[in-house]
């Protein structure tokens, strides 16, 4: 019995240093080696004060927790803007300075270690046997992995798989997706500080090869292995890895000094496998193995397009759903900004004097225009001719050298995407951008601002309003899912669906940010001539709900059926205004449209 | 290798994974001809080039060269056809220097002799590469590129030349510069040349056959003359 | 602190020599990196295997030194190819990414680490390679061996082999040429598929060197190939350039950095040196990126 109790144990203490690096690397992308490091330092630390300073159990638990957490927080500052390359360097450098540290520290006990961490001891009863201890452990690792799974399978899990698509695009939603990576960090390491902390007292000691970069790509593969991103194939990976060894001890007779060996063998090759045919573990992402309580899990086992094919899906509705639409409309809800439709004289953003210098060419060379409230204007232009760099010059992604841009009155010139975004305007890719992993459904509430449940402090202790914020966020996202005809698959995964339909997802999730002004460039380019119209289509609405738009194109037909006005940019400047014939009519215009 | 070559193009689609972008372009090339891809961007004006280039395969139709097909070629294969495409941008090794680019341009062609007959013709073609040989190509101006890149080609011993928007952020005397020296390479040494431009005057000056592209389909193909002649040319676009 | 500059003479040989090495191992690691794009985390396995194999040969089957050694390098070079072949490049096709190839490579290493342990469990894990003719060298405070020698001479000359390599022979050049730009290369004829399989052999050779040197400086252990697998790492990230010159620079920083802190400190403190100025250098990156990207690449070209 001690035995098993003893196997149980490991499984439990590998299962929480696998589901906390499970939020970091398959969650939020973020591919780090150093995991063990921070379970060593909840090791180390429960170690020492319980040896040192006679910490009981329960206080150096917490302490190790804290502590993990606080230097998870620090490693997670300059990891923010590191290109995965670099940032598994980053995670390699802090693991080995660690090692380094503790085994060089007397006072850590050197290379041997800190030895005789006493028993735990709770309320007068000493825990000696496996037994024991797994009665102690037990709750701790169930605890652990609620507050796991209540970050991960939230609105909050909802953005870290969003930064771990796209970071860019989660950004332009007005995420902050730095507070996001940090927070992720400090609660990952928090996490394996326990584990840490909990392999010190049961093992009596701690020493620095148990931390190791080796020990970090073991829970790497784990994670691996079980199933990256799903929430309970990291315990799986765990379990299998800790009883390979019994199995192959006793089931395949073979030595027990050779079984760790043979089972690291087989599963170092089963990684090789493993990452071949099936990349995203033995677990998919979307696939639950426990039974789980109805209200939190929200979402069915979303099929592939040609699931739903089969189905029969009502995917193709025809363009007059957006029209229908319109009849329950109500304009901006609940929205971030203020409200009113625009200034006096009816334009929602004035651009003044807008310059931007690359070196030693002037990309924008002093440009002025306004976006009248309610209309769709058109930017047209030559290659070359600064289009796509004046979007990103108004929503903050490259800030502008000089000039004014005035949403609502307000000069926006300068600020951070994210800033910006809440304040009304938004734009979209010519890439198009969408989260490939998400659902259509969890692509559009993303678009959500305020949302409680994407917050820390929010997810614990405002449960009822987060799930009165999921609801509504569910509503308006299949709203305006249907508004562009999609809602038939909304719980298909984005990646899955064609090329226009990830245009359209794209448009509904701006739409979702109830933002004022949407600025798309290229909405038509590279599609089909059949969708191509469903997309003019919805542009065609977006009038109607009061939005203004701004499209850059090159599909001049397109662009003549959605656009009202149109500006004419060339050479970094705007040259001449009017609506598209008029524009293609003055030869001067159309040669240096199609070049002198 | 000399000789001219004719291409010609069936019904081929292609595209970047989920995204297809040409949907069932034919087109001809005969030898010593000029035929100019015009359209918008994102018509898949270069998705086609490149598919004929073998960077990126067909996910069906045929592409025959002189009649055969090689649809299944290899890139490298078909650059000893005499296939040579130049992409439109980062169309040099920039952290090479001229001598080296051109050099890597006679890789197909190994020959010691042959290959300097090559590199002499490209300096007589475009001198101020003689005297560029050892500057980094990534130094020099974007014309000065544009020649490394038809050096390169030449070296290639190219028969069919794709040309992808090569005016793109050149001065209109270079372009024209270079539009005399493609013309010479036609009529002199019988390339055939397949040209996609954004700048219209310029195609329709150099190509004699014109196919306009929209939305990854050929929507127009006629002669040069016959689509001067058209009053909205914008509304192919 | 006590500061022994007394010993500046001889940390300072030791870090030329460490940093050659490094310098090597650094250029081995940067071919497969920036020419085909692999993080190629299983170098580690083709180190070992080089030095295991060397060993075998000579201790097990009792081949003289100079065909042990060869038959290591080819060992590793095959290697090489094959994890290039069948491992990384289907991978890749399918879409696996770098994350994909770093964990395939993960498991390689897995498996053969623990094959070797698994091989040699009833023996001893510790195998020496003998038979080069190590002697003393003394230089007035300054010791080191024929070995170390040897090690650095053949360092320097790897280095200016694969700068001339790299500059005048065809298959250099285009290794330069597909590093540089993949699709021009593709368009000249080179094929992108045979050059990666190229760098993947000098790579493996190259490392296959320095781990037969540990080897007989030393011993084999299974897991030797990690520490250098992380400085050929440190310094292939750190050299500004690609070219053998500034990567023999950034070794040899990295090596005397290691060896001059033992002027106040003593050796199992090194390595934190080390990777403090590696965590210097990253957490400076993105802070000061543009400006410092601006003129790195002015001066990379």
């Amino acid at each position: 019995m001690e035995y098993q109790a003893d196997l149980a144990n490991q499984v439990l203490i590998f299962a929480i240093l696998a589901f906390s690096l499970n939020l970091l690397l398959g969650y939020a992308g973020q591919v780090t080696i150093g995991h063990a490091a921070f379970a060593g330092v909840g090791g180390y630390a429960a170690a020492k004060l319980a040896t040192a300073a006679g910490l009981g159990f329960a206080p150096a638990l917490v302490a190790a927790v804290l502590t993990a957490a606080v230097v998870g927080l620090i490693v997670s500052v300059p990891a923010l803007r590191l290109s995965l390359e670099h940032l598994i360097l980053l995670t390699l450098a802090v693991s080995v300075v660690f090692v380094t540290l503790a085994s060089s520290t007397s006072a850590l006990g050197g290379a041997y270690g800190i030895l005789n961490i006493p028993n735990p001891d709770l309320a007068g009863k000493r825990f000696d046997y496996p037994s024991e201890y797994f009665l102690l452990f037990l709750p701790l690792t169930i605890l652990a992995f609620l507050i796991y799974w209540r970050f991960v399978e939230s609105p909050f899990g909802r953005v870290l798989k969003a930064i771990r698509e796209d970071e860019l695009a989660t950004r332009a939603l007005g995420k902050n997706v730095f507070v996001y990576k940090m927070e992720a960090f400090a609660v990952a390491s928090g996490l394996a500080g326990l584990a840490g902390a909990m392999l010190a007292f049961y093992t009596m000691l701690v020493a620095p090869a148990q931390f190791n970069v080796t020990q970090s790509m073991l829970i790497i593969t784990m994670v691996i292995f079980g199933g990256m991103g799903n929430p309970t194939g990291p315990v799986l990976g765990a379990a299998l890895l800790v009883l390979a060894t019994p199995v192959l001890e006793k089931n395949l007779n073979i030595a027990a000094e050779k079984a760790g060996l043979v089972r690291m063998v087989v599963y170092g090759a089963a990684l090789v496998l493993v990452v071949q045919l099936r990349p995203q573990g033995l677990i998919p992402e979307r696939f639950s193995l426990m039974v789980v309580p109805r209200w939190l899990n929200r979402w069915k086992r979303p099929q592939t397009a040609a699931q739903s094919q089969a189905i029969g899906a009502a995917g193709n509705s025809e363009p007059s759903a957006a029209l229908s639409f319109l009849d329950g409309y109500h304009g901006s809800s609940s929205s971030a900004q203020p409200g009113g439709r625009g200034n006096n004289d009816g334009t929602v953003l004035a651009v003044r004097g807008l310059k931007k210098r690359f070196g030693g060419i002037e990309a924008v060379a002093g440009v002025d225009f306004v976006l009248p409230a309610g209309r769709v204007t058109g930017l047209v232009g030559p290659n070359g001719a600064g289009k796509t760099t004046v979007f990103s010059l108004l929503t903050g992604v490259i800030p502008p050298d000089e000039g004014s841009v005035e949403l609502r009155g307000k000069d926006v010139a300068g600020k951070t995407p994210d800033a910006i975004a809440k304040m009304g305007m938004v734009r979209s890719f010519q890439d198009v951008r969408i989260f490939a992993r998400l659902t259509a459904l969890e692509n559009v509430m993303l678009a959500t601002f305020g949302h409680p449940g994407e917050t820390f402090l929010g997810l614990f202790t405002k449960p009822v309003a987060v799930r009165a914020a999921e609801r509504e966020a569910k509503e308006r996202a299949l709203k305006w899912l249907s508004f562009v005809g999609l809602e038939g698959k909304a719980d298909l995964l984005a990646g899955s669906l064609a090329f226009a339909e990830q245009k359209l997802v794209a448009i509904a999730r701006l739409l979702a940010t109830e933002a004022d002004v949407l600025l798309l460039d290229e909405p038509i380019t590279g599609i089909d001539p059949q969708w191509a119209t469903r997309i003019g289509e919805v542009i065609h609405t977006l009038r109607q709900l009061g939005k203004t738009v701004c499209i850059v194109e090159h599909n001049l037909r397109a662009l003549e059926q959605v656009a009202d006005h149109c500006y004419f940019m060339e050479s970094g400047r705007i040259t001449a205004e009017g609506s598209l014939r008029d524009l293609m009519s003055e030869p001067r215009l159309v040669s240096a449209y199609f070049g002198t | 290798m000399s000789g001219k070559r004719s291409l010609a193009v069936e019904d081929i689609r292609a595209g970047y994974g989920k995204k297809q972008v040409v949907f069932g372009v034919s087109l001809s090339l005969e030898p010593g001809q000029i035929v100019a891809i015009l359209g918008h961007n994102g018509a898949g004006k270069t998705t086609t080039l490149k598919t004929i280039a073998g960077l990126l395969p067909a996910q069906s139709g045929v592409i025959r060269l002189d009649g055969v097909d090689i649809t299944r070629n290899s890139c490298a294969q078909r650059v000893r056809h005499g296939i040579v495409y130049l992409p439109q941008e980062r169309s040099v090794f920039a952290q090479l220097s001229v001598h080296d680019n051109l050099l890597l341009g006679g890789t197909p062609n190994p020959d010691r002799a042959e290959r300097q007959k090559r590199l002499d013709y490209v300096l007589e073609l475009f001198p101020i590469l003689g005297e560029r040989r050892s500057q980094m190509a990534g130094t020099l101006s974007g014309g000065e590129q544009r020649m490394v890149a038809f050096g390169i080609a030449l070296m290639a011993s190219a028969r069919v030349l794709l040309l992808d928007e090569y005016s793109l952020g050149l001065a209109p005397s270079l372009c024209q510069a270079l539009a005399g020296t493609i013309k010479l390479l036609v009529e002199r040494d019988g390339m055939s040349v397949l040209l996609v431009e954004q700048n219209v005057p310029l195609a329709l000056s150099l190509a004699e056959r014109v196919s306009v592209m929209r939305m990854g389909r050929i929507v127009v193909e006629e002669t040069t003359q016959q689509l001067g002649e058209r009053e909205h040319l914008w509304e192919l676009f | 602190m006590d500061l022994k500059f007394d010993l500046l003479p001889q940390l300072f040989v030791n870090g030329v020599i460490n940093g050659s090495a490094y310098a090597a191992l650094g250029l081995s690691f940067a071919l497969i990196l920036r020419v085909a794009g692999r993080f190629h985390v299983a170098w580690a396995m083709i180190y070992t295997l080089a030095a295991y194999v060397a060993v075998v040969a000579a201790q097990d089957f009792g081949l003289p030194l100079v065909p042990a050694i060869i038959l290591g390098l080819a060992a590793a070079a095959l290697a090489g190819i094959l994890t290039e072949w069948i491992v990384y490049r289907p991978l890749d096709a399918r879409g696996g990414g770098l994350l994909g190839i770093f964990i395939a490579s993960l498991g390689l290493i897995i498996v053969t680490e623990n094959l070797i342990r698994l091989t040699w469990a009833s023996q001893t894990l510790y195998r020496p390679l003998p038979g080069f003719p190590t002697e003393l060298i003394s230089l007035q405070d300054v010791t080191f061996t024929t070995l170390d020698l040897a090690s650095v001479l053949t360092a320097w000359f790897l280095l200016v082999a694969v700068a001339l390599f790299l500059k005048y022979a065809p298959h250099g050049r285009w290794i330069n040429a597909v590093r540089v730009n993949p699709e021009m290369a593709q368009v000249v004829g080179i094929s992108p598929d045979k050059v990666h399989l190229l760098v993947f052999v000098l790579g493996s050779v190259i490392a296959g060197v320095f781990a037969i040197y540990a080897a007989m400086k030393f011993a084999a252990v299974p897991d030797m190939g990690w520490q250098p697998l992380f400085l050929a790492f440190m310094v292939a990230f750190l050299s500004p350039r690609f070219t053998p010159l500034s990567l023999a620079l950034t070794g040899i920083f990295v090596g005397l950095v290691e060896s001059l802190s033992g002027i106040a400190l003593t050796a199992n403190w090194s390595p934190l040196v080390v990777f403090s100025v590696l965590l210097a250098y990253l957490i400076v990156l993105p802070i000061r990126l543009p400006r410092l990207a601006k003129l790195v690449r002015a001066w990379a070209g």
